[in-house]
């Protein structure tokens, strides 16, 4: 798995590409706890090019919700892929965080 | 009087074994001097044959071996310990004087890891002996760790497997099989049914997030929580909320998707309630194919308390096919990077099988085995198959 990280408009975006697997999921995880603990409270998680995403990439997007939200910030999620959306719809994870359309339009409603 | 000791390995760290194998006496001697009060037990033999016996019977950590020799010759030794199970891992460099690249390459192409051209070099013999010690004790180490942990995936393995019904139960008007198989990471799956009061039963089937001990630890509170559910667990939303309770106090940054049906034999009436988890499959005789059974649900648990779990009420019909199953199988991959899929479930729960539930099971894996094409699962499965009579 890629990320690609980039600033805009006071809004961390990181752009993720290939599989959130179990094999991945600890250096993201490092990365945006990290990033969480930095003070960035506006993050964009950019999911056009995420082809996959196992439970163990569901559990560091919702520990991250978790970190974020205690410091009164929020991550939204973009773009994403039929398949990655649905596994986000049967997790029921669109009750905790905000899963939006195109990153333009996230970065319009933060 | 005689007695016998048995020598156990400790974590004392023995001087590593080198075998020097020479026919010339003065060659070997002048390897010997070379080696000689380098924190090595050295071993010499003066041809093939002895070299080979010795080298299975003492494993030495290394092989200086000349490739020059009256009988069988340096290469056939390195070709036989090669083959052979016990030898095959001892590094071996070749110490010849056949200087060519040839000879290097097909001394290299039989397994050797090195070689050194006589009239050699103090200094190179000793500095390259050295290196390939080092390679070859973190080369050890490295395999030691992977099987301890693979040792201790097999006791999670076994754990979990210890946790589940040890046979499923006899239920009137209905025949059920289940299949479960822990993945080489042994996840966190989980299946169990339950006897309730008046023709009742509660059937679970869950997968507790993440891999090894962790997830297994989670796996064996959900079963503890279920089985020790105290009252007659007559309302599926009440059950999954008091389980949930406990776990969210427990499991931390990590959950357990559920999916939970009570079963009512009286008027064959199943109300479920999913937690984060896959719609189970239904499939219909007299529809004629499979379909999800639309669950709304809720998220997993061990995240948040819950308020509301919605609950799900159909009415069983003879000979329905209910499929409650895990995400390891239906996103089992192949070589190629697809995934088993659930139109690929579907289908085989829709072929016709002659209403055995052990048979459409075995049918349903042997599928998904030939689709992944011996590519080793990366999660557990769980299949729980309920037939109606």
């Amino acid at each position: 798995m890629e990320v690609v990280e980039k600033k805009q408009d006071g809004i961390c975006i990181l752009t993720l590409s290939g599989r959130l697997d179990a094999n991945s999921s600890e250096e993201f995880r490092e990365k945006i706890l990290q990033l969480i603990e930095d003070g960035t409270k506006k993050v964009i998680l950019d999911c056009e090019n995420l082809d996959y995403i196992s439970s163990a990439g569901l559990r560091v997007v919702l520990e991250a919700t978790k970190e974020i939200k205690r410091n009164e910030g929020k991550i939204m999620l973009c773009a994403l892929q039929d398949y990655i959306k649905e596994v986000f719809e049967v997790a029921k994870f669109d009750a905790f965080l905000p899963i939006g359309g195109s990153v333009e339009e996230a970065i319009k409603t933060f | 009087m005689t007695n016998q000791v048995t020598t156990f390995a400790d974590d004392q760290e023995q001087p590593e074994r080198i075998l020097l194998v020479d026919d010339n006496p003065t060659n070997l001697q002048v390897l010997f001097q070379t080696l000689e009060g380098r924190g090595y037990n050295l071993l010499v033999a003066k041809d093939g044959e002895t070299a080979i016996s010795i080298a299975i019977k003492a494993l030495p950590e290394l092989i200086l071996l000349d490739i020059m020799m009256p009988g069988i010759d340096g290469y056939e030794v390195c070709r036989r310990l090669k083959n052979d199970p016990t030898t095959k891992e001892i590094p071996i460099i070749f110490l010849s004087a056949l200087g060519e690249t040839k000879d290097k390459v097909r001394g290299l192409d039989l397994g050797a890891v090195d070689y050194i051209s006589k009239p050699f070099q103090a200094e190179e013999v000793i500095a390259r002996v050295n290196t390939h010690i080092t390679i070859d004790r973190l080369r050890r180490e490295v395999q030691a760790q992977k099987d301890a942990l693979e040792r201790e995936l097999e006791v999670v393995a076994k754990v979990q497997y210890d946790l589940l019904p040890k046979r499923l139960p006899e239920i009137k008007g209905m025949k059920l099989s289940a299949y479960y198989k822990t993945s080489r990471y042994a996840g966190g799956d989980y299946y169990d049914i339950i006897e309730l009061p008046d023709e009742r039963w509660g059937f679970m089937v869950a997968d507790a997030e993440g891999h090894s001990t962790p997830a297994a630890v989670r796996m064996a509170m959900t079963c503890a929580l279920l089985r020790g559910y105290p009252g007659a667990a007559s309302d599926p939303d009440e059950v999954l909320k008091d389980l949930n309770r406990t776990l969210c106090e427990v499991v931390g940054m990590s959950f357990i998707t559920a999916i939970f049906a009570i079963y009512d034999g009286r008027d064959n009436s199943l109300r479920i309630v999913k937690a984060g988890h896959m719609d189970p499959l239904l499939y219909r005789p007299s529809k004629g194919e499979t379909v999800e059974i639309p669950c709304e649900g809720t998220y997993a648990m061990g995240i948040e308390q819950y308020d509301e779990v919605p609950v799900t009420e159909i009415r069983l019909q003879s000979g329905d096919r209910l499929l409650f199953y895990t995400d390891g199988f239906s996103e089992r991959f192949n070589p190629e990077g697809e995934m088993y899929g659930l139109e690929r479930l579907s289908q085989q729960l829709s072929k016709d099988h002659g209403g055995n539930p052990k048979e459409i099971l075995d049918t349903i894996v042997d599928d998904a085995e030939r689709f992944a094409k011996g590519l080793p699962a990366d999660d557990d499965q769980a299949l729980l198959l309920c037939v109606v009579e």
